[in-house]
Protein backbone atom coordinates (compact mmCIF):
# COMPACT_ATOMS: atom_id res chain seq x y z
CA UNK A 1 0.00 0.00 0.00
CA UNK A 2 1.29 3.29 -0.96
CA UNK A 3 1.01 5.87 1.02
CA UNK A 4 1.88 9.78 0.52
CA UNK A 5 3.65 12.32 2.22
CA UNK A 6 3.57 16.31 1.88
CA UNK A 7 7.05 17.49 1.84
CA UNK A 8 6.84 19.73 4.99
CA UNK A 9 8.78 22.27 3.56
CA UNK A 10 5.81 22.79 0.62
CA UNK A 11 3.55 26.22 2.06
CA UNK A 12 0.30 26.07 0.55
CA UNK A 13 -3.29 27.63 0.54
CA UNK A 14 -6.96 26.65 -1.18
CA UNK A 15 -7.93 29.47 -2.65
CA UNK A 16 -10.90 31.13 -0.74
CA UNK A 17 -13.62 31.49 -3.13
CA UNK A 18 -12.06 29.84 -6.15
CA UNK A 19 -12.13 26.26 -4.49
CA UNK A 20 -15.88 27.13 -4.78
CA UNK A 21 -16.12 28.69 -8.27
CA UNK A 22 -14.42 25.33 -9.38
CA UNK A 23 -17.22 23.17 -7.94
CA UNK A 24 -19.64 25.22 -9.07
CA UNK A 25 -18.49 24.93 -12.51
CA UNK A 26 -17.70 21.45 -12.17
CA UNK A 27 -21.39 20.22 -10.64
CA UNK A 28 -22.68 22.31 -13.52
CA UNK A 29 -20.09 20.28 -15.66
CA UNK A 30 -18.04 23.43 -17.20
CA UNK A 31 -14.90 23.44 -17.74
CA UNK A 32 -13.17 23.74 -14.08
CA UNK A 33 -9.80 21.93 -14.95
CA UNK A 34 -7.41 25.56 -16.32
CA UNK A 35 -8.59 27.03 -12.72
CA UNK A 36 -5.37 27.60 -10.11
CA UNK A 37 -8.02 26.22 -6.85
CA UNK A 38 -4.47 25.77 -4.51
CA UNK A 39 -1.13 27.43 -4.60
CA UNK A 40 1.88 26.36 -3.50
CA UNK A 41 5.41 27.69 -2.60
CA UNK A 42 8.84 25.82 -2.79
CA UNK A 43 12.53 26.54 -2.99
CA UNK A 44 10.79 30.19 -4.23
CA UNK A 45 8.98 28.90 -6.82
CA UNK A 46 5.34 28.79 -6.76
CA UNK A 47 2.92 26.80 -8.72
CA UNK A 48 -0.76 26.78 -8.64
CA UNK A 49 -2.94 22.85 -8.65
CA UNK A 50 -6.26 22.46 -10.17
CA UNK A 51 -9.42 21.59 -8.76
CA UNK A 52 -8.33 17.48 -9.18
CA UNK A 53 -4.95 18.21 -7.60
CA UNK A 54 -6.46 19.96 -5.08
CA UNK A 55 -9.00 17.54 -3.86
CA UNK A 56 -5.46 15.03 -3.96
CA UNK A 57 -3.17 16.99 -2.36
CA UNK A 58 -5.50 18.24 0.57
CA UNK A 59 -6.11 14.25 1.30
CA UNK A 60 -2.19 13.55 1.57
CA UNK A 61 -1.43 13.25 4.89
CA UNK A 62 0.62 10.76 5.56
CA UNK A 63 -1.75 8.41 6.24
CA UNK A 64 -4.20 7.83 4.11
CA UNK A 65 -3.16 5.54 1.21
CA UNK A 66 -2.94 6.27 -2.41
CA UNK A 67 -6.24 3.56 -2.89
CA UNK A 68 -8.15 5.67 -0.18
CA UNK A 69 -7.38 8.94 -1.90
CA UNK A 70 -8.67 7.98 -4.92
CA UNK A 71 -11.23 6.33 -3.69
CA UNK A 72 -12.65 9.43 -2.16
CA UNK A 73 -11.60 11.79 -4.95
CA UNK A 74 -13.62 9.01 -7.38
CA UNK A 75 -16.65 9.50 -5.70
CA UNK A 76 -16.35 13.08 -5.57
CA UNK A 77 -16.11 13.62 -9.61
CA UNK A 78 -17.93 10.58 -10.13
CA UNK A 79 -15.49 8.84 -12.24
CA UNK A 80 -14.80 5.25 -12.39
CA UNK A 81 -12.42 3.80 -9.31
CA UNK A 82 -10.17 1.92 -11.36
CA UNK A 83 -8.90 4.59 -13.81
CA UNK A 84 -9.25 7.40 -11.00
CA UNK A 85 -6.35 5.31 -9.05
CA UNK A 86 -4.25 5.24 -12.18
CA UNK A 87 -4.34 8.92 -12.84
CA UNK A 88 -3.80 9.72 -8.96
CA UNK A 89 -0.81 7.72 -8.76
CA UNK A 90 0.18 8.86 -11.91
CA UNK A 91 -0.62 12.56 -10.53
CA UNK A 92 1.45 11.85 -7.11
CA UNK A 93 4.35 10.55 -8.74
CA UNK A 94 4.69 13.40 -11.40
CA UNK A 95 4.58 16.06 -7.78
CA UNK A 96 6.92 13.41 -6.50
CA UNK A 97 9.49 13.89 -8.73
CA UNK A 98 9.30 17.44 -8.34
CA UNK A 99 9.88 17.00 -4.68
CA UNK A 100 6.15 17.88 -3.37
CA UNK A 101 5.26 14.13 -1.92
CA UNK A 102 7.69 11.21 -1.06
CA UNK A 103 5.65 8.02 -2.02
CA UNK A 104 6.25 4.98 0.82
CA UNK A 105 4.81 1.88 2.02
CA UNK A 106 2.31 1.86 4.74
CA UNK A 107 2.07 -0.89 6.89
CA UNK A 108 -1.25 -2.89 6.68
CA UNK B 1 -3.70 27.17 -15.47
CA UNK B 2 -5.93 30.58 -15.17
CA UNK B 3 -4.18 32.28 -12.20
CA UNK B 4 -6.36 33.68 -9.70
CA UNK B 5 -4.96 34.37 -6.15
CA UNK B 6 -7.75 35.46 -3.28
CA UNK B 7 -4.96 37.43 -1.59
CA UNK B 8 -0.74 38.26 -2.02
CA UNK B 9 1.61 35.04 -1.68
CA UNK B 10 3.71 37.28 0.25
CA UNK B 11 3.28 40.69 2.13
CA UNK B 12 6.26 43.16 2.13
CA UNK B 13 6.09 45.23 5.63
CA UNK B 14 7.91 48.14 6.43
CA UNK B 15 7.27 47.22 10.56
CA UNK B 16 9.23 50.21 10.80
CA UNK B 17 11.49 53.39 8.77
CA UNK B 18 14.43 53.58 11.67
CA UNK B 19 17.56 52.25 10.21
CA UNK B 20 21.15 52.71 11.60
CA UNK B 21 22.41 52.46 8.47
CA UNK B 22 22.14 55.14 5.83
CA UNK B 23 22.95 53.05 2.38
CA UNK B 24 23.28 55.48 -0.98
CA UNK B 25 20.05 52.75 -2.56
CA UNK B 26 18.11 52.46 -0.03
CA UNK B 27 14.31 53.48 -1.31
CA UNK B 28 12.64 54.35 1.92
CA UNK B 29 15.32 56.29 3.70
CA UNK B 30 13.47 59.49 2.21
CA UNK B 31 10.09 57.92 4.13
CA UNK B 32 9.22 60.17 6.83
CA UNK B 33 6.11 57.83 7.80
CA UNK B 34 5.55 56.54 11.49
CA UNK B 35 5.29 53.38 12.62
CA UNK B 36 2.33 51.91 13.79
CA UNK B 37 1.95 50.88 17.15
CA UNK B 38 2.24 47.65 18.87
CA UNK B 39 -1.51 46.97 18.84
CA UNK B 40 -2.02 48.46 15.25
CA UNK B 41 0.82 45.86 14.40
CA UNK B 42 -1.52 43.16 15.79
CA UNK B 43 -4.19 43.95 14.23
CA UNK B 44 -2.18 44.02 10.95
CA UNK B 45 -1.06 40.65 11.41
CA UNK B 46 -4.46 39.58 12.03
CA UNK B 47 -5.86 40.92 9.03
CA UNK B 48 -3.48 39.35 6.81
CA UNK B 49 -3.92 35.82 8.36
CA UNK B 50 -7.23 36.21 7.76
CA UNK B 51 -6.79 36.55 4.04
CA UNK B 52 -4.84 33.35 4.31
CA UNK B 53 -1.52 35.29 2.98
CA UNK B 54 1.23 32.68 3.58
CA UNK B 55 4.76 35.15 3.78
CA UNK B 56 5.30 37.85 5.86
CA UNK B 57 8.06 39.31 5.21
CA UNK B 58 9.57 42.81 7.46
CA UNK B 59 11.91 44.59 5.06
CA UNK B 60 12.45 49.07 5.00
CA UNK B 61 14.03 49.76 7.71
CA UNK B 62 16.14 47.52 10.21
CA UNK B 63 13.43 45.35 11.98
CA UNK B 64 15.25 44.79 14.93
CA UNK B 65 15.23 48.37 15.59
CA UNK B 66 11.58 47.39 16.76
CA UNK B 67 10.95 46.55 20.27
CA UNK B 68 7.84 44.45 20.18
CA UNK B 69 9.81 42.49 16.78
CA UNK B 70 9.50 39.29 18.74
CA UNK B 71 6.31 39.36 20.18
CA UNK B 72 4.96 40.23 17.09
CA UNK B 73 6.56 37.45 15.30
CA UNK B 74 5.60 35.29 17.38
CA UNK B 75 1.76 36.16 17.38
CA UNK B 76 1.90 36.06 13.24
CA UNK B 77 3.52 32.18 13.71
CA UNK B 78 0.73 31.53 15.98
CA UNK B 79 -1.82 32.57 13.06
CA UNK B 80 -0.07 30.62 10.52
CA UNK B 81 2.25 32.84 8.67
CA UNK B 82 5.70 32.08 7.53
CA UNK B 83 7.88 35.04 8.67
CA UNK B 84 11.13 36.39 7.29
CA UNK B 85 12.93 39.42 7.60
CA UNK B 86 15.77 41.45 5.74
CA UNK B 87 18.12 42.92 8.63
CA UNK B 88 21.48 44.15 8.13
CA UNK B 89 22.99 42.05 10.39
CA UNK B 90 24.32 44.39 12.86
CA UNK B 91 22.40 44.20 15.71
CA UNK B 92 22.22 40.11 15.43
CA UNK B 93 24.69 38.59 18.41
CA UNK B 94 24.40 35.61 19.99
CA UNK B 95 21.49 36.15 22.14
CA UNK B 96 19.59 38.09 19.15
CA UNK B 97 20.16 34.99 16.64
CA UNK B 98 18.69 32.84 19.91
CA UNK B 99 15.52 35.14 20.24
CA UNK B 100 15.16 34.86 16.51
CA UNK B 101 14.87 31.27 16.41
CA UNK B 102 12.64 31.20 19.22
CA UNK B 103 10.43 33.49 17.62
CA UNK B 104 9.74 30.94 14.91
CA UNK B 105 11.06 32.87 12.00
CA UNK B 106 10.93 30.88 8.44
CA UNK B 107 14.09 32.15 7.35
CA UNK B 108 16.33 35.84 7.54
CA UNK B 109 17.71 37.82 4.84
CA UNK B 110 21.37 39.11 5.83
CA UNK B 111 22.35 42.18 3.29
CA UNK B 112 25.76 41.61 2.00
CA UNK B 113 27.01 43.49 -1.32
CA UNK B 114 30.43 42.42 -1.66
CA UNK B 115 32.73 39.53 -0.59
CA UNK B 116 35.35 42.86 -0.29
CA UNK B 117 34.50 44.03 3.41
CA UNK B 118 35.50 47.73 1.87
CA UNK B 119 32.95 47.60 -0.77
CA UNK B 120 30.29 46.67 1.08
CA UNK B 121 31.25 49.12 4.36
CA UNK B 122 31.30 51.51 1.43
CA UNK B 123 28.13 50.75 -0.43
CA UNK B 124 26.54 50.68 3.38
CA UNK B 125 28.27 53.76 4.65
CA UNK B 126 28.78 52.12 8.12
CA UNK B 127 32.36 50.96 8.76
CA UNK B 128 32.42 47.26 10.06
CA UNK B 129 29.33 46.39 8.72
CA UNK B 130 30.79 43.59 6.51
CA UNK B 131 32.41 41.85 9.18
CA UNK B 132 29.34 42.61 11.78
CA UNK B 133 26.70 40.74 9.05
CA UNK B 134 29.31 37.79 8.52
CA UNK B 135 28.78 37.52 12.37
CA UNK B 136 25.32 37.58 11.79
CA UNK B 137 24.81 34.94 9.15
CA UNK B 138 26.72 32.42 10.80
CA UNK B 139 25.23 33.09 14.17
CA UNK B 140 21.80 32.38 12.46
CA UNK B 141 23.22 29.19 11.02
CA UNK B 142 24.65 27.70 14.31
CA UNK B 143 21.18 28.31 15.72
CA UNK B 144 19.62 27.04 12.95
CA UNK B 145 17.41 29.38 11.50
CA UNK B 146 17.20 29.09 7.76
CA UNK B 147 19.81 31.53 5.98
CA UNK B 148 19.31 33.87 3.01
CA UNK B 149 21.99 36.23 1.69
CA UNK B 150 20.79 39.53 0.21
CA UNK B 151 22.36 41.85 -2.47
CA UNK B 152 21.95 44.79 -4.53
CA UNK B 153 23.70 44.16 -7.87
CA UNK B 154 24.73 47.51 -9.18
CA UNK B 155 27.79 49.44 -10.19
CA UNK B 156 29.73 48.17 -7.02
CA UNK B 157 29.17 44.65 -7.39
CA UNK B 158 27.82 43.18 -10.96
CA UNK B 159 31.39 41.93 -12.07
CA UNK B 160 32.36 40.40 -8.60
CA UNK B 161 28.70 38.24 -7.85
CA UNK B 162 30.60 35.25 -8.18
CA UNK B 163 32.70 35.81 -5.29
CA UNK B 164 29.79 36.66 -3.54
CA UNK B 165 27.99 33.50 -4.48
CA UNK B 166 30.91 31.59 -3.31
CA UNK B 167 30.57 33.43 0.28
CA UNK B 168 26.75 33.12 0.42
CA UNK B 169 27.25 29.34 -0.14
CA UNK B 170 30.12 29.10 2.28
CA UNK B 171 27.91 31.35 5.05
CA UNK B 172 25.19 28.64 4.51
CA UNK B 173 22.62 30.31 2.68
CA UNK B 174 20.23 28.44 1.35
CA UNK B 175 19.44 30.79 -1.30
CA UNK B 176 21.21 34.04 -2.68
CA UNK B 177 19.25 37.22 -3.76
CA UNK B 178 20.47 38.76 -6.24
CA UNK B 179 18.27 42.02 -6.12
CA UNK B 180 18.20 44.38 -9.26
CA UNK B 181 19.09 47.97 -8.77
CA UNK B 182 16.23 50.28 -8.20
CA UNK B 183 15.95 54.15 -8.92
CA UNK B 184 13.51 54.65 -5.97
CA UNK B 185 14.29 56.89 -2.50
CA UNK B 186 17.65 56.64 -2.07
CA UNK B 187 18.59 54.60 -5.01
CA UNK B 188 16.83 57.82 -7.27
CA UNK B 189 18.85 60.22 -6.11
CA UNK B 190 22.36 57.98 -6.51
CA UNK B 191 20.95 56.60 -10.03
CA UNK B 192 23.54 58.01 -12.03
CA UNK B 193 26.35 56.66 -9.66
CA UNK B 194 25.12 53.29 -9.00
CA UNK B 195 22.73 52.09 -11.69
CA UNK B 196 24.13 49.66 -14.76
CA UNK B 197 23.18 50.75 -18.36
CA UNK B 198 21.29 48.33 -20.24
CA UNK B 199 24.58 46.78 -21.65
CA UNK B 200 25.36 46.40 -18.40
CA UNK B 201 22.67 44.57 -17.30
CA UNK B 202 22.61 42.39 -20.22
CA UNK B 203 26.36 41.20 -19.54
CA UNK B 204 25.24 40.78 -16.13
CA UNK B 205 23.01 38.42 -16.57
CA UNK B 206 24.69 36.37 -19.63
CA UNK B 207 26.89 35.61 -17.04
CA UNK B 208 24.60 34.96 -13.87
CA UNK B 209 22.21 33.32 -15.49
CA UNK B 210 24.47 29.81 -16.92
CA UNK B 211 25.66 30.08 -13.06
CA UNK B 212 21.95 30.16 -11.45
CA UNK B 213 21.05 26.97 -14.11
CA UNK B 214 24.14 25.31 -12.79
CA UNK B 215 23.06 23.71 -9.87
CA UNK B 216 26.19 25.27 -7.23
CA UNK B 217 24.53 23.91 -4.30
CA UNK B 218 22.75 27.31 -3.07
CA UNK B 219 19.59 28.61 -5.16
CA UNK B 220 20.66 31.92 -7.22
CA UNK B 221 17.40 34.23 -7.34
CA UNK B 222 16.97 37.34 -9.65
CA UNK B 223 13.33 38.63 -10.11
CA UNK B 224 13.88 40.61 -12.82
CA UNK B 225 11.13 40.36 -15.40
CA UNK B 226 13.71 41.45 -18.03
CA UNK B 227 15.05 38.00 -17.79
CA UNK B 228 12.81 36.83 -20.07
CA UNK B 229 14.86 39.21 -22.98
CA UNK B 230 17.51 35.78 -22.61
CA UNK B 231 14.86 32.95 -23.23
CA UNK B 232 15.29 32.56 -19.27
CA UNK B 233 12.04 32.42 -17.39
CA UNK B 234 12.69 32.21 -13.20
CA UNK B 235 11.28 28.37 -12.26
CA UNK B 236 8.02 28.60 -10.71
CA UNK B 237 7.33 32.31 -11.34
CA UNK B 238 3.71 31.49 -12.02
CA UNK B 239 2.74 35.26 -13.31
CA UNK B 240 4.37 37.12 -16.44
CA UNK B 241 6.19 40.53 -15.95
CA UNK B 242 6.82 42.13 -12.04
CA UNK B 243 5.25 40.31 -9.85
CA UNK B 244 4.04 43.53 -7.60
CA UNK B 245 0.34 43.50 -7.07
CA UNK B 246 0.00 40.58 -8.66
CA UNK B 247 1.86 37.70 -6.29
CA UNK B 248 2.56 40.63 -3.69
CA UNK B 249 1.78 44.18 -1.98
CA UNK B 250 3.67 46.13 0.40
CA UNK B 251 2.79 48.03 3.50
CA UNK B 252 4.70 50.63 4.73
CA UNK B 253 5.18 51.84 7.92
CA UNK B 254 2.17 53.77 8.61
CA UNK B 255 0.20 51.17 6.98
CA UNK B 256 -0.41 52.82 3.53
CA UNK B 257 -0.62 49.80 0.77
CA UNK B 258 1.86 50.22 -2.19
CA UNK B 259 2.05 47.44 -4.83
CA UNK B 260 5.76 46.96 -3.83
CA UNK B 261 8.24 49.26 -1.81
CA UNK B 262 9.66 50.83 -4.78
CA UNK B 263 6.10 51.99 -5.86
CA UNK B 264 4.97 55.25 -4.03
CA UNK B 265 1.58 55.06 -4.79
CA UNK B 266 -0.83 54.35 -2.12
CA UNK B 267 -3.84 51.82 -3.48
CA UNK B 268 -5.55 51.51 0.69
CA UNK B 269 -4.79 51.43 4.05
CA UNK B 270 -3.92 48.14 5.94
CA UNK B 271 -6.09 49.53 8.85
CA UNK B 272 -8.66 51.72 7.32
CA UNK B 273 -9.80 49.82 4.23
CA UNK B 274 -11.10 46.29 3.43
CA UNK B 275 -8.18 44.51 2.40
CA UNK B 276 -9.78 42.06 -0.04
CA UNK B 277 -11.56 45.23 -1.57
CA UNK B 278 -7.79 46.61 -2.19
CA UNK B 279 -6.80 43.15 -3.09
CA UNK B 280 -9.73 42.98 -6.25
CA UNK B 281 -10.83 46.81 -6.56
CA UNK B 282 -8.10 48.84 -6.79
CA UNK B 283 -7.45 50.57 -10.19
CA UNK B 284 -4.04 50.67 -9.79
CA UNK B 285 -3.49 47.07 -8.98
CA UNK B 286 -5.64 46.61 -11.84
CA UNK B 287 -3.66 48.10 -14.37
CA UNK B 288 -0.78 46.67 -13.45
CA UNK B 289 -1.89 43.30 -14.34
CA UNK B 290 -2.98 44.54 -17.26
CA UNK B 291 -0.40 46.67 -18.89
CA UNK B 292 -0.56 47.94 -22.61
CA UNK B 293 3.02 47.89 -25.01
CA UNK B 294 4.02 51.41 -25.33
CA UNK B 295 7.19 52.74 -27.19
CA UNK B 296 9.41 49.99 -28.31
CA UNK B 297 7.46 47.58 -25.99
CA UNK B 298 4.95 47.85 -28.82
CA UNK B 299 5.01 44.39 -31.08
CA UNK B 300 7.61 43.39 -29.03
CA UNK B 301 7.47 39.62 -29.53
CA UNK B 302 9.23 39.16 -25.53
CA UNK B 303 6.24 41.26 -24.01
CA UNK B 304 3.89 38.62 -23.20
CA UNK B 305 6.58 37.28 -21.13
CA UNK B 306 8.35 40.14 -19.66
CA UNK B 307 4.89 42.67 -19.56
CA UNK B 308 6.97 45.61 -20.16
CA UNK B 309 9.67 44.27 -17.10
CA UNK B 310 10.10 46.19 -13.75
CA UNK B 311 7.40 48.78 -13.28
CA UNK B 312 8.73 50.35 -10.47
CA UNK B 313 12.08 51.15 -12.70
CA UNK B 314 9.13 52.45 -15.28
CA UNK B 315 7.81 54.29 -12.95
CA UNK B 316 10.55 55.93 -11.39
CA UNK B 317 12.13 57.19 -14.62
CA UNK B 318 9.21 58.20 -16.41
CA UNK B 319 6.35 58.40 -14.07
CA UNK B 320 4.23 56.15 -16.45
CA UNK B 321 3.46 52.24 -15.51
CA UNK B 322 3.40 51.47 -19.21
CA UNK B 323 6.71 52.31 -20.32
CA UNK B 324 9.14 50.03 -21.31
CA UNK B 325 11.77 49.55 -18.41
CA UNK B 326 14.71 51.34 -18.62
CA UNK B 327 16.92 48.54 -17.84
CA UNK B 328 15.65 46.58 -21.03
CA UNK B 329 18.62 46.79 -23.48
CA UNK B 330 16.60 45.36 -26.41
CA UNK B 331 16.35 48.36 -29.27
Amino acid sequence: MIVPKRNPEVVWRLEKGIHAMAWDKARREEDFEDLGVLTLMVKGGIHQLNLVGAEIWTRVNGINTVEKISGEVAALFGWEAEETEEAVLGFLEGIGEKGWVTLGEGSG
Amino acid sequence: MTTYLSSPVTVNWGITARCNFVCSHCFSRLDPSPELAPEEARRVVDILAEQSVMFLNYGTGEPLLRRDLFELTEYAVSKGLKVTMNSNGSLIDAAAARRIREAGFHSVGISIDSAAPAIHDAFRRMPGSFDKAVRAARLLREEGVPLTVSSVICKVNHRDFPALVSLAKELGAHTIDLHNFKCSGMGGLNKEALDLSPEEWRTFYEAAVPMRDASMGIEIAFDDPILSLLGSEEKGKLVAGSVCGKLSLYIKPNGEITPCGFIPVTVGHILRDDFSQVWHGSKVLGHLRDKEATGKCSGCAKFSACLGGCTARAYAVYGTYDAPDPHCWKE
